[in-house]
């Protein structure tokens, strides 16, 4: 499917003729019913009364035609709007699962949700409000203009004296609109984000009593959208009455001229009693396409617009592509060779060596800032990878498709992002049939060995408790608990975890080490931390200093060597017995 | 809707979770009430408008009337006449635009203003609602209070669902008016209504259906894809990219669905009205010709003017449904503001009592004393127990103890964040129930662990409650702390921008920031909580000086994690589980031989501590 707005409107090309052919037939029963409500009025005041009955009955029977032509039409064109607004939403999605961390860096997700939905409803109105009138504007004017040349040219010209007026009017008004309503949004993302700070940091505000200060942040803000808010609904109250006041000169100078040409009568060059009034039906049937035109105009240009601005997201550069290999069953032996990765002018890793065969495990050590989560995301390819420098049973993981990297190296990433549905489903993420019995049972499994399944337990619905802005909350440690649990019951090939006990008390923490353990002896295991007490659970040690491997060992080893990690170890004994005094006495 | 076959309990249940009805009753008078006091203030805009909507409404039965007189003049055939009921016609469309502006943007100043009164009182509740109430809502819940809400309340005013009233009177004007000038023809006209009637009703209920599932549709959409976009690390990192890719579809066709219900409800409102009037005017004709003008009761001018009355009527019946909604979805906000409103967890003001305690810089009048204080953020489970110590002037005393052991919570306690539930604690002799809480909190300088920056400046993260900075007392702060080139090399200086939450600042640069704004706010107070986390050596030598800086003459209380901050205390308050064990300065300490004495000699001894010598489990 070409992602261009001329692809889109192709694609749904038998709609949107469809709906135009509905539409000039819409408008062709309604020239017929202007020209019998003519033959009906001459009848009634100049003919034979009685002889009302044959247009009257046409007039009927036209309506109906006219009323399901036109329902058909809207029908057909709004669908197809709608329609391509599904499939752009759609190809969002899938660019934004495509994207990767330099994509996020340059986009908010707060810009992200304003394009998918403000800009979306832009090209969603262009594909069905914008294009049915465009379409009905040209039809509407010809059968309009049919009944009102050949009633009088002079009356014609009279009636349109508006039409540059009115498409002027309606188009700069709708300018001005669709730009204070820009503000208005931009004034109310800005009081949020005064809540949003104000709320989120309400400690600091109560502690350094802020208060006063806030307050006039908030005023300011508030001030500023109500402001805002007014100024867009000036211009929305003055669109009716200038666009009604143009139109108004149609009819004014309708009748005016029509008033005229009926003194005159059919005989002497005017025109008949049911002339004049068929003219005045095609008149007012004209009005609203012209006054349409001017805002479809300007859909038509901010729809576009919009689309360019979506199209960022379409046209994005994709970091990290499918290797060209086929899928591969992976083992679990991981080695890492010369790695190097600079972001921006920053090198964050400088070649970074180690190998862990199939089935061990690996501690990365090291200070925050010293490059090992950025190293856990190079190997499962969640940031651009070199080439040949990551390789999973010997092979380049860029040769790879990204499907098997990922599936084979389960990462487990350091702030706990939980989605907002039920804990069982939290955990069975990765789990092909998440409602099975076999599911439940490795969710419950995954649970325990987290140390989070007493706690599942207990929640309102235990398993099926939902969390998160809606649901129920829960505390850091909680979240990242069943973060873990979500990477345990993956059971991946090779275990990525990055640092998965920040949040966790002392106790808990020694049992999570337990579990990693026996994990270790069922897989490949590279744990993340900055924490002696984890790191020595592990065969062996890799400490990364300002991106570069320090030194590697066994914890023995390296306690002995008297580098960093034998003072990391002598900090930590201090800050351990700190912590544990309590438990000691 | 029922439910897809296939569909999982787990499945159903979370779709009634995520579509759980967003709207409420249309119409609810308690609500009413507790919105009045907000509108009222601005009750002439009110005024104002209903003023104007119903000269609007009266000018709209006119017109038609007017036309009429057009049409009669003209087949009188004088052209003076036809000219000037021309001119009155059009003057009264323009005035009634002219009107229909004022009555619009006077309505819409009464909501805009009474909303953001609305606001500002919310915002007013926030700040006095108690800490604990954070601690279990999610900010983004809150800050929809004070935006969406209010503006769904909102809507009622700016799409003018109160006009509803206007057109009401008109319709019924419209009906008595034809059926004055010819009830005959009246009747005719009206023969077609209980057909378009029926399909008003048949089509008003369906389609307020669509729009509500819509609506709800919507949310889940748009929430569904926030998810996908704040969590794409764990999708693309469990590559679950398809099988999410799977469950928006399903969402997205939903929604594309019920967009296309709604679309077909007003697209045969739409052509049935404006078949309506054709079919009207068709059979107003027909009676015309067929039973009227023998004995001339019909004229032409009547018959524009009904058809000029029939256009009018069907208007406003075709927003109706629309308007049930909009009427549904504010009452739906306004019910999740007062349920807010009415959350009973307010920190009281009563304890406003007595001025301020003298403040001077001179750290001489600073002590701090618990007193027996006992406190639990749950009912029956206890943080704090007994808790007495003391803090003398000038003083620096480290809080020592495990995680969960109550230091926090002694902070918390001492500026008021929360209340204690026993004893007493005081603050230079003085109750702090006593003093206003401002007073109280404006006494002390904090230096939290998790430092919170807001987005704007360095200068004026510093000067933070100043909104006018002083420039020169930040780069005195900055100096004593010896940061002050640490921070004006960065490009802008002091004026460098601060992303939101500091995210463009390293953790120990938020800390030095943390300190120098102790520093800058000069109070006789300091109170630290040294943070845990593991940063590079040379920011940790600066921390250091820092932290000696910012206790130089001042009464300090420390939550110390790192042995060389606890030595340089005078004295130790050792904390287990929510009780003082030990207290006492470094060396009584270490002669009582208790917790702090083993702790010291499990340092200095330079043997493996028993705790961590487990072996690892492989190899």
């Amino acid at each position: 499917m070409p992602v261009t707005l001329w692809g889109h409107l192709f694609r749904h090309a038998r709609a949107y003729v469809l709906g135009g052919v509905m539409l000039l037939g819409f408008q062709v029963a309604m020239n017929r019913i202007d020209w019998q409500s003519k033959a009906c009025v001459d009848e009634i005041f100049s003919g034979d009364p009685r002889g009302v009955v044959r247009p009257a009955s046409f007039m009927l029977g036209l309506a109906v035609i006219a009323f399901v032509l036109r329902l058909a039409s809207r029908w057909f064109i709004f669908n197809a709007g709608r329609d391509v607004e599904y499939e752009v939403r759609r190809l969002l999605l899938d660019r934004l699962h495509k994207l990767g961390a330099a994509f996020y860096r340059k986009m908010s997700a707060g810009e992200i949700m304003s394009r998918s939905t403000g800009d979306l409803l832009q090209v969603r109105l262009l594909f069905g409000f914008g294009v049915l009138n465009m379409i009905n504007v040209v039809f509407a004017f010809g059968s309009a203009l049919q009944v009102m040349l050949r009633i009088s040219l002079s009356l014609t010209a009279a009636s349109f004296v508006m039409v540059p007026f009115l498409v002027v009017t309606t188009r700069s008004l709708s300018k001005g609109l669709f730009a204070r309503t820009r503000s208005n949004q931009e004034a109310i993302g800005r009081l949020s984000d005064v809540l949003q700070t104000n709320l989120a940091g309400v400690r600091v505000v109560r502690s350094f009593a802020l208060e006063a200060r806030e307050r006039r942040r908030f005023d300011a803000a508030n001030e500023a959208y109500l402001h805002a808010g007014l100024a867009l609904a000036r211009l929305r109250g003055l669109m009716f009455p200038m666009v009604g006041a143009v139109a108004s000169l149609g009819v004014l100078s309708c009748f005016f001229w029509g008033g005229r040409l009926l003194v005159l009568g059919p005989e002497h060059g005017g025109i008949s009693q049911g002339e004049f009034f068929a003219f005045w039906l095609a008149l007012g049937r004209v009005t609203w396409p012209l006054i349409a035109l001017g805002f479809s105009l300007s859909i038509v240009q901010r729809g576009r617009a919009s689309y360019a601005r979506l199209k960022e997201i379409f046209d994005a550069q994709q970091e990290v592509t499918d290797g060209g290999s086929a899928p591969v069953a992976i083992s679990g032996a991981l080695s890492v060779r010369g790695l190097t990765y600079t972001h921006g002018d920053r090198a964050v890793l400088s070649d970074v060596s180690f190998e862990l065969p199939k089935g061990r495990s690996l501690a990365i050590m090291g200070r925050t800032g010293s490059g090992k989560s950025t190293l856990a995301l190079l190997l499962a390819r969640l940031l651009p990878t070199p080439e040949r420098t990551v390789f999973v049973d010997g092979m380049d993981v860029c040769s790879l498709p990204l499907s098997t990297v990922r599936g084979a190296i389960g990462y487990a990433q350091q702030d706990a992002f939980l989605f907002s549905t039920t804990v069982a489903r939290n955990i069975a993420f990765s789990l092909e049939d998440p409602d099975s019995a076999e599911a439940m049972e490795k969710v419950r499994v995954a649970a325990r060995e987290a140390q989070v399944l007493e706690e599942a337990l207990g929640l309102p619905e235990s398993f099926d408790t939902v969390v998160g802005e809606r649901g129920v909350q829960l505390s850091g440690g909680q979240k990242q608990r069943i973060a873990l649990s979500r990477a345990l019951a993956r059971e991946p090939v090779i275990l990525v975890l990055d640092d998965p006990l920040s949040a966790v008390d002392a106790k808990t923490e020694a049992a999570i080490l337990d579990a990693i353990s026996r994990q270790a002896a069922e897989r490949t295991v590279l744990l993340i931390t900055n924490r002696v007490a984890a790191a020595r659970r592990c065969e062996r040690i890799a400490v990364l200093d300002e991106g570069k491997v320090a030194e590697q060992g066994t914890h023995d080893d390296l306690v002995r060597a008297g580098g960093i990690y034998a003072l990391f170890d002598r900090e930590q004994s201090v800050k351990h017995e700190l912590e544990s005094l309590g438990e000691a006495v | 809707m029922s439910a897809r076959p296939g569909q999982t309990a787990t499945e159903a249940k979370l779709k009634a979770f995520h579509e759980e009805s967003a709207l409420g009753k249309a119409y609810d008078i308690r609500l009413i009430r507790r919105l009045w006091p907000f509108v009222l203030p601005h009750w002439r805009w009110i005024a104002v408008s209903f003023a104007a909507l119903l000269s609007m409404a009266a000018l709209n039965l006119v017109r038609p009337l007017l036309m009429g007189e057009v049409v009669k003049h003209a087949a009188s055939r004088d052209a003076a006449l036809v000219m000037r009921a021309g001119a009155v016609l059009a003057a009264s469309i323009v005035v009634q635009q002219l009107i229909g502006f004022v009555q619009m943007y006077a309505l819409q100043n009464a909501g805009a203003r009474s909303m953001a009164d609305l606001r500002a009182r919310i915002f007013s509740f926030l700040q006095r609602l108690r800490l604990s109430y954070f601690d279990r809502t999610p900010v983004g819940r809150l800050v929809t209070r004070a935006t969406n809400d209010v503006d769904a309340v909102n809507e009622v005013f700016a799409s003018g669902v109160l006009n509803a009233v206007g057109d009401l009177l008109q319709l019924v004007g419209i009906v008595g008016l034809m059926l004055a000038l010819d009830w005959r023809l009246a009747l005719i006209a009206f023969a077609s209504m209980p057909i378009v009637g029926l399909l008003v009703n048949f089509v008003r209920k369906r389609s307020r259906e669509a729009f509500r599932d819509i609506r709800t549709k919507t949310a889940r959409l748009n929430s569904f894809l926030n998810e996908q976009v704040s969590g794409i690390a764990v999708v693309q990192a469990y590559a679950r990219e398809a099988q999410m890719a799977d469950e928006f579809d399903a969402i997205n066709r939903q929604y594309r669905d019920a967009n296309k219900a709604s679309i077909y409800y007003e697209a045969i409102l739409d052509a049935a009205i404006e078949m309506v009037s054709t079919l009207c005017i068709a059979s107003v004709l027909w009676w015309v010709g067929f039973r009227g003008v023998g004995d001339h009761v019909v004229t032409f001018p009547l018959v524009v003017t009904f058809s000029q009355y029939i256009k009018q009527f069907f208007e406003p019946v075709s927003l109706l449904a629309q308007r049930y909604t909009i009427l549904q979805g504010a009452m739906a906000g306004a019910e999740r503001i007062f349920q807010l409103l009415d959350e009973p967890e307010v920190e009281s003001e009563s304890s406003e009592g007595g001025a301020p305690p003298a403040r001077s810089g001179d750290a001489r009048v600073a002590t701090v004393a618990f007193e027996g204080v006992g406190f639990s953020y749950k009912p029956g489970v206890p943080v704090l127990r007994d808790v007495s110590f003391q803090v003398n002037r000038g003083e620096k005393v480290a809080l020592v103890g495990a995680t969960g052991a109550g230091k926090s919570t002694v902070l918390s306690l001492l500026l008021r964040l929360y209340e204690h539930d026993a004893g007493t604690i005081s603050v230079t002799g003085r109750d702090v129930r006593d003093i206003a809480r401002r007073s109280l909190r404006e006494m002390f300088a904090v230096v939290p662990q998790d430092v919170f920056l807001f987005s704007g400046t360095v200068l004026g993260n510093l000067a933070m409650a100043d909104d006018a900075p002083d420039r020169a007392r930040a780069e005195r702060a900055l100096d004593r702390i010896g940061a002050r080139e640490l921070f004006e090399r960065r490009p802008g200086g002091l004026d460098a921008p601060v992303d939101e939450r500091g995210a463009n600042f390293s953790a120990g640069e938020r800390q030095l920031l943390a300190f120098a704004r102790a520093l800058y706010r000069d109070a006789p107070i300091v109170v630290l909580d040294e943070a845990t986390a593991s940063i590079d050596s040379d920011t940790e030598a600066r921390l250091q000086v820092a932290l000696e800086a910012v206790m130089e003459n001042r009464t300090s209380i420390i939550i110390a994690h790192r042995l060389s901050t606890i030595r340089a205390a005078d004295r130790i308050v050792v904390f287990h589980k929510g009780r003082v064990v030990e207290t006492g300065t470094h060396d009584e300490l270490i002669g009582r031989e208790g917790m702090y004495a083993r702790l010291h000699r499990l340092q200095f001894s330079g043997a493996p501590p028993a705790v961590a010598s487990v072996p690892s489990v492989r190899g």
